[in-house]
């Protein structure tokens, strides 16, 4: 193995968080080097016309995903049972190359509401010490949203994010979402268009419920946009082509566009693609990393990246898969409770519901990828939880995002499977049909947990992450809940026909897409005894070791996890430069 | 679902013949399932989307060609489905990077699994394919003493009903798994993929829903065709128009 010379940082992914440090690093002239795994596909097939509308290539074969021939990972849904490779990657998708999953995404940008950052707290404040149950370990994670709010702030200015304020510093504006935590500052550009079913949403939601919908926060940009770096967007073209794709107009907030094409300019910056990541370096005694070791697959060399300090920002999996192959931490053990890395392993109970008009033109192919009309009324804790028996709720929204033939048709409940029956009902329901969705919240149990697989391994040989997870009580019933709420709402807005009705229970199944959203393993808090990451994202037991991304979080929301992603990778970058120069335990 | 492309008696016979001539895989998969001799038949490829089997045999093709036509019959919305080249699409995926396991995890240990772990044979799905084409071939000579290739339209018909439905057991072969897993999205995907995999011939089944394809430049129509029929949607265009 080649050892290099020492950097003052190493970031472990070459995504969204890690763009996004090593954005702030390099304003305050720290050099840094990022380990990407994958190559830069925006100049390939995947980001020109006409290669790029391909759906079979980029959307069913998933051509931009992690290659699961290479890495993929096992699941059981309890204990007693033997874990299953996820052959194929299905439920949810990594990416894999510059910009990592943040170039393949629909885009939606969320801040959670503030009480998220404080549930535990939350929840017993207003339900009772004793309402938690003692399988739901939810946390406070250590840090408010006042803190992260600057950085949002940041977020979106930077990615140039279009929307409707709903809660201006405290003052709640019309047409925006009133729970939405308050903002210093309007979105930097207008919301998107909305399209039919959204506005069909709107006017009944509205007329029916009295409750506020609202335009998803979107980072596919309205109109041209400069970003306070001076990097452009373009204006989204709703061509229909957004998640799962590279946007070739230049019109989706994505790191490859905003944040790599702008670090390649600045001195100290260095992107190795290429590099596949195998281990860390870690000295126990002295407690700190000593390095990242990758594998060179240009040149199938070993390499050692020595690092003053080293930042873990690979996709959510990965970080807790680096720190159980590395020994860094206590695994959590679900019969204790005790230990951490693994622990908190969320998902999100999401779920659909077909709706057909008749009458109306949905036109689904005229869409962007968040061109979503939500209301927040039932997500989290927005709503009075006494007596439901859960804890938790979701979005609920119509989304059209893409026409896409091959996936995106919907039949009506009983369309023969094939013949000319099959073919009729596609010709007469494709361009009026949509559907109705909830993102639902997942919170953590026990039993929901990571670790290393005894048996699979990689491309590499080195063990496969194992997933433990299934629906438990409280998703099984949130999801029963919203999906309820939403099929009042389809049955209100006067749909021909709906269906199914059908919201997420156990087994959970591994062969339908359900989001990408997976949260946890590697999650911060303020006590060492159950978090592994300060309020810092400095590791309890590793002081120059950091980890960063949805893998912190303590429990995943009924929305998107990017916006507070970004918001904690900003503010990471800035701690780390001033860890760079005053090296030791930040607070 | 009727169809009015029933097989002519002696197509099986002629393919068995034709086999053996040379140059017979080059033969347009429309020709072939005509049943007509090679030398007066004139090499449309425009109308299957391209010519000869990477995967299949003769066998295996007419098979093939069977199944797509009782999935797709001819009527007034597409023609069947050979002349939409959605066999000449099952064959070349099958015999392309999906076919032979790309981004498939094949590594074991294997172990008996529920259907809700996804794909769980050290099988590629070319591999899997000719496995349950077998298995399927021998359950219809056990039920008609015929090949499937060889059933009319109304009877392949209703052995496939039974076949996606679960009800033809097979020694070890879960035939409705294979069909589910394998067979039905393959189809789907040769209908509704671009024309340039060698299904949707024509962009027919674009026009068929009215997917108006490419460019998809569509600042202005968001708002100009919200709610509205779209014209694009007559006239679809593909990844080979702007090539």
């Amino acid at each position: 193995m080649r050892t290099l010379p020492e950097c003052s940082v190493v970031i472990v992914g070459g995504g969204l968080a890690s763009g996004l440090v090593a954005r702030q690093l390099a304003r305050q002239g720290v050099q840094t080097v990022v380990l990407e795994r994958g190559g830069d596909n925006r100049d390939g097939a995947a980001g020109k016309i006409p290669t790029q509308r391909d759906e079979l290539r980029w959307d069913t074969r998933l051509g931009l995903m992690q290659d699961a021939a290479r890495e993929t990972y096992t699941l059981r849904r309890s204990r007693d049972a033997a874990a299953q490779p996820m052959r194929r990657l299905s439920a949810f998708l990594p990416g894999t190359g510059v910009g990592g999953a943040g170039n393949h995404w629909g885009g939606q940008v969320w801040r959670w509401a503030d009480y998220n950052m404080a549930l535990r707290t939350r929840l017993e404040t207003r339900y009772g010490r004793g309402a938690i149950p003692a399988e739901m370990p939810v946390q406070d994670w250590g840090v408010t949203y006042d803190e992260l709010e600057p950085y949002h702030d940041l977020f979106e200015r930077l990615f140039g994010v279009s929307g409707q304020a709903g809660n201006l510093r405290g003052q709640i504006l019309a047409g925006g979402n009133p729970f939405e935590a308050p903002r210093r500052n309007p979105y930097p550009q207008a919301p998107l268009e909305a399209t039919e079913a959204g506005l069909m949403f709107k006017e009944t939601v509205e007329r029916e419920f009295g409750y506020k919908p609202f335009p998803s926060p979107a980072a596919n940009s309205s109109g041209p946009y400069v970003n306070p770096d001076g990097m452009h967007l373009g204006a989204c073209q709703y061509c229909g082509h957004c998640d799962r794709f590279i946007c070739e107009a230049n019109a989706k907030g994505a790191p490859d566009v905003l944040l790599y094409p702008w670090l390649a300019r600045q001195p100290g910056f260095e992107l190795r693609t290429h590099s596949h990541v195998t281990g860390l370096d870690y000295d126990p005694v002295a407690k700190r990393v000593r390095g990242v070791k990758y594998l060179d697959l240009v040149t199938s060399e070993e390499v050692c990246q020595p690092g003053g300090a080293v930042v873990l920002a690979g996709f959510t999996l990965t970080n807790t898969r680096l720190l159980l192959g590395g020994g860094i931490g206590r695994p959590y053990d679900p019969v204790s409770g005790g230990g951490v890395v693994g622990k908190n392993f969320c998902y999100q109970a999401n779920s659909g519901i077909s709706m057909f008009f008749r009458d109306r033109w949905l036109n689904p192919f005229l869409a962007a990828g968040s061109t979503s009309t939500i209301i927040d009324e039932f997500n989290d804790d927005n709503f009075d939880h006494t007596g439901l028996g859960f804890f938790g709720g979701g979005y609920i929204g119509v989304g059209v995002t893409s026409g896409r033939p091959i996936a995106a048709r919907r039949l009506p409940p009983r369309t023969p499977r094939w013949g000319s029956a099959w073919k009729q009902a596609n010709a007469d329901w494709y361009a009026h049909s949509c559907a109705i969705g909830v993102q639902g919240s997942c919170y953590p149990h026990r039993e929901n947990y990571l670790d290393l697989d005894p048996d699979h391994t990689d491309a590499f040989g080195q063990p496969l992450l194992r997933l433990n997870f299934d629906w438990r009580d409280n998703e099984a019933k949130v999801s029963a809940y919203c999906t309820d709420r939403a099929h009042r709402i389809a049955r209100a807005m006067g749909a021909t026909q709906i269906g199914p009705v059908v919201s997420r229970a156990s087994p959970f199944d591994t062969r339908y897409y359900q989001g990408s959203h997976v949260t946890g393993g590697t999650i911060m808090g303020a006590d060492p005894a159950t978090s592994v990451v300060s309020p810092r994202l400095q590791h309890w037991d590793a002081e120059n070791l950091f980890v960063v991304g949805a893998s912190v979080f303590a429990h995943n929301a009924g929305h998107n996890p990017t916006g507070p992603i970004g918001a904690l990778a900003l503010r990471l970058g800035d701690d780390l430069a001033r860890y760079s120069s005053q090296p030791g335990r930040l607070s | 679902m009727s169809s009015n492309s029933d097989p002519a008696p002696d197509r099986r016979e002629f393919l068995r013949q034709a086999a053996t001539v040379a140059g017979i895989l080059a033969l347009p998969a429309a020709a072939r399932a005509a049943g007509a001799p090679a030398a007066q038949t004139p090499a449309d490829e425009s109308a299957a989307g391209g010519a000869g089997w990477l995967c299949f045999s003769p066998d295996e093709a007419a098979w093939v060609e069977r199944l797509v036509d009782v999935l797709c019959p001819a009527d007034e919305l597409t023609p069947r489905g050979v002349d939409c080249g959605l066999a000449f699409f099952f064959d070349r995926q099958l015999a392309g990077a999906y076919g032979r396991g790309e981004r498939l995890y094949l590594q074991g240990p294997w172990r008996p699994a529920i259907p809700e772990d996804g794909y769980q044979l050290p099988l590629t799905p070319e591999a899997y394919f000719k496995v349950g084409l077998k298995a399927a071939e021998e359950a219809a000579r056990a039920r008609h003493q015929r090949g499937f290739a060889d059933l009319g339209a109304a009877e392949a018909d209703a052995f496939l009903q039974l076949l996606a439905a679960g009800q033809l057991k097979t020694p070890h072969v879960n035939l409705a798994h294979w069909f589910d897993e394998l067979v039905y999205p393959l189809f789907q995907q040769a209908c509704f993929s671009d024309p340039i995999h060698g299904g949707n011939h024509d962009r027919v089944f674009w026009k068929m829903i009215g997917y108006p394809g490419l460019p998809a430049v569509n600042g202005l129509n968001m708002v100009k065709y919200r709610g509205k029929p779209f014209p694009g949607a007559k006239t679809p265009r593909s990844i080979e128009d702007f090539s």
